[in-house]
């Protein structure tokens, strides 16, 4: 009897919880205060899209790529066009490429406006929900002018865009950038650059080091704020990018200090709003006049679709990061013999989750906001409904085995044995 | 190293492997480079590619169901650091009556979650697999049953409920 006593102790979070937007499932080990393991449970949003998506031709999984989630609907729509093109050859008239950046970054700002609210309201600023998501409404309202819909604008056809820009719309939107400037940006960086408890309270919270990211292949905001330099739209050379000058953003450029914690991620996305109204006056300036579709009608598009033979992939710098999609041709059909796609959220997930061991609980649901996650995306295969089977339950030995391996990794001198002791019972020679 | 550079250093490496490159029609063309290896070769390749570049990006795993094959391709992004990075696709097939893969997560320790997911819609074998739970189905779905898989062991229809939608499983009913 050392009279020195240990507790392990399981949390889960999820998968209905009120810290989470979305559900998803997170058990938490803990060892007093520190978390020691973090396991990840995906597959509540599961709807069966690829399995729908054997049953549609081209122009329909279109408008079903645009429901897989609600804030990068457009990213999703345009990624699946870019694969599709890639696949059939068919070149995009360059006016249509310029509508494609300006609605894109305009949906950059409204996805990173309200992922700042959202981690404002996890560390209880509530304020600051209210004022971000007021600003975001502007954006909202010239994306409903321009596409009819406040999401899911479906702006986007194989081969091009399918409405024009107008001169009314460009007015607005030059008026909105001019609004946010004077009037928005200069209170979002007050809260997020200059305020002293919110850097007290975000500053070494979740920290993703270099290293870690790279290995874990984190993307989008969460790899640029632990500076890893990297941007699809500037490593792939994306459609007009190259031209309007986009730069991979990295909290150097504003602070001067890289730390890779939530405070470096929300510099990033404060940096990305002012770069995207850059890229957006720039590119109406650069616009040039003519078609807006390389194929007038859909159903000569379907025809040529059908003689299409290979595969395709479509890459795109979603506001969360690297968005990837793939379509396989059926030669003399017009419905894909497979398409997939991987959403920026799926390796930013375990590269948080690896990131929360050795920090506090309190850490965990600004951790977890900081990488914006979208789970509808995730979440995306088929799955049915199951009436018998055996059920495969993780033992708490498993649990606790990985749970020490991974506490061995920090701290070699662990003498913990994986024995199986109720929750909260004394462990360490009491009996 | 750009494409060019790529392609002849991996064909002088792996000469049986099947190297083709791909240009799509955008303002500025992008080259991608797809590479078909056998699998006992494959775990091989992706050594040579994280010699390569130690700081490679792991993209995803794409795996279908091609009649008595199952297809999977890996996409990776490499040399990031210098601007124009290099797309790559590296594809291999397994017959579906031995679906063993060597599994990658020693070279690309981020290719596990995308292995567990495979594992449970295609059926896919990995050896090796430091992980080898469910990720997205349910721990009570019953073992055997691959969803994507496209032959007797994909959804049985008896097993789906229809919501309501006006594609019926087994066609329109009569």
């Amino acid at each position: 009897m050392n009279g020195k006593l240990e507790y392990w102790v399981k949390i889960p979070i999820g998968p209905i919880h009120p810290a989470l937007e979305e559900p998803e499932k997170f058990i938490i080990t803990l060892d007093g205060e520190r978390i020691i393991n973090v396991d990840v449970k995906l597959g509540y949003n599961l709807r069966g899209l690829e399995w729908i998506a054997m049953r549609r031709n081209y122009i329909q999984i279109l408008y079903l790529a645009e429901r897989i989630c609600g804030i990068c609907s457009f990213s999703h729509n345009h990624t699946y066009s870019r694969a599709v093109e890639e696949m059939a050859g068919i070149e995009v008239p360059e006016r249509a490429e310029y509508i494609r950046v300006i609605i894109g970054e305009l949906e950059r700002i409204h996805s990173h406006l309200l992922n700042l609210g959202v981690v404002g309201h996890t560390i209880g600023y509530d304020t600051t929900l209210h004022l971000s998501w007021l600003a975001r409404e502007r954006v909202m309202d010239i994306l409903e002018a321009i596409g009819g819909n406040r999401v899911n604008y479906s702006i986007n056809t194989i081969g091009g865009v399918r409405r024009d820009l107008e001169e009314k719309h460009i007015r607005a939107i030059l008026d909105m950038i001019e609004n946010y400037r004077n009037e928005v940006m200069p209170k979002i960086e007050e809260i997020f650059l200059y305020d002293p408890t919110v850097e007290a309270r975000l500053r070494d919270a979740g920290v993703i080091p270099k290293r870690i990211a790279i290995e874990y292949s984190a993307q989008g905001p969460t790899a640029r704020g632990s500076g890893v330099k990297k941007d699809v739209r500037y490593n792939e050379r994306l459609s007009v990018y190259p031209d309007l000058g986009v730069k991979p953003i990295t909290p150097k450029e504003f602070t001067g200090v890289v730390k890779g914690d939530v405070f470096d991620r929300m510099v990033v996305r404060v940096g990305e709003l002012w770069q995207s109204m850059e890229l957006i006056e720039r590119a109406i300036d650069q616009m040039p006049e003519g078609k807006i579709k390389a194929v007038p009608k859909d159903n000569t598009l379907l025809f040529q679709l059908k003689k299409a033979e290979g595969e395709g992939i479509g890459r795109y710098e979603a506001p969360r990061g690297e968005l990837i999609h793939y379509v396989m041709a059926q030669k003399g059909k017009d419905v894909p013999a497979k398409w997939k796609m991987r959403e920026p959220t799926f390796p930013n997930l375990f590269a948080i989750a690896r990131a929360l061991v050795g920090e506090q609980v309190a850490d965990v649901p600004v951790a977890i906001a900081s990488i914006d996650p979208c789970l509808s995306c995730t979440d995306r295969v088929a799955v049915v409904d199951a009436n018998t089977g055996r059920k495969k339950v993780l033992t708490e030995r498993d649990l606790l085995r990985l749970s020490i391996e991974k506490t061995r990794e920090l701290n070699p001198n662990v003498r913990a044995k994986p024995e199986v002791v109720g929750v909260g019972c004394p462990r360490g020679g009491v009996l | 190293m750009n494409v060019d550079e790529f392609v002849k250093a991996f064909g002088e490496r792996f000469p049986e492997a099947e190297v083709r490159v791909s240009e799509n029609k955008q303002p500025h063309p992008k080259r991608r480079v797809w590479v078909e290896i056998d699998r006992e070769k494959f775990h091989e390749a992706m050594k040579f590619i994280r010699e390569l570049d130690p700081k490679a990006q792991f993209s995803i795993i794409i795996g279908m169901d091609a009649g008595d094959r199952l297809l999977a391709k890996y996409h990776m992004e490499l040399f990031w650091e210098e601007g124009e990075s290099l797309s790559l696709v590296i594809g291999t097939s397994v017959p579906k009556d031995d679906p063993r893969l060597p599994t990658v997560t020693d070279v690309f320790p981020s290719a596990l979650p995308y292995e567990r997911e495979n594992q449970e819609f295609l059926g896919f074998i990995f050896e090796g697999i430091p992980d080898p739970r469910r990720l997205f189905l349910p721990d009570d779905f019953p073992e055997g049953i691959y969803p994507l898989r496209l032959d007797e062991t994909g959804i049985k229809p008896e097993m789906v409920k229809n919501a309501g939608h006006p594609y019926k499983i087994g066609g329109a009913k009569k």
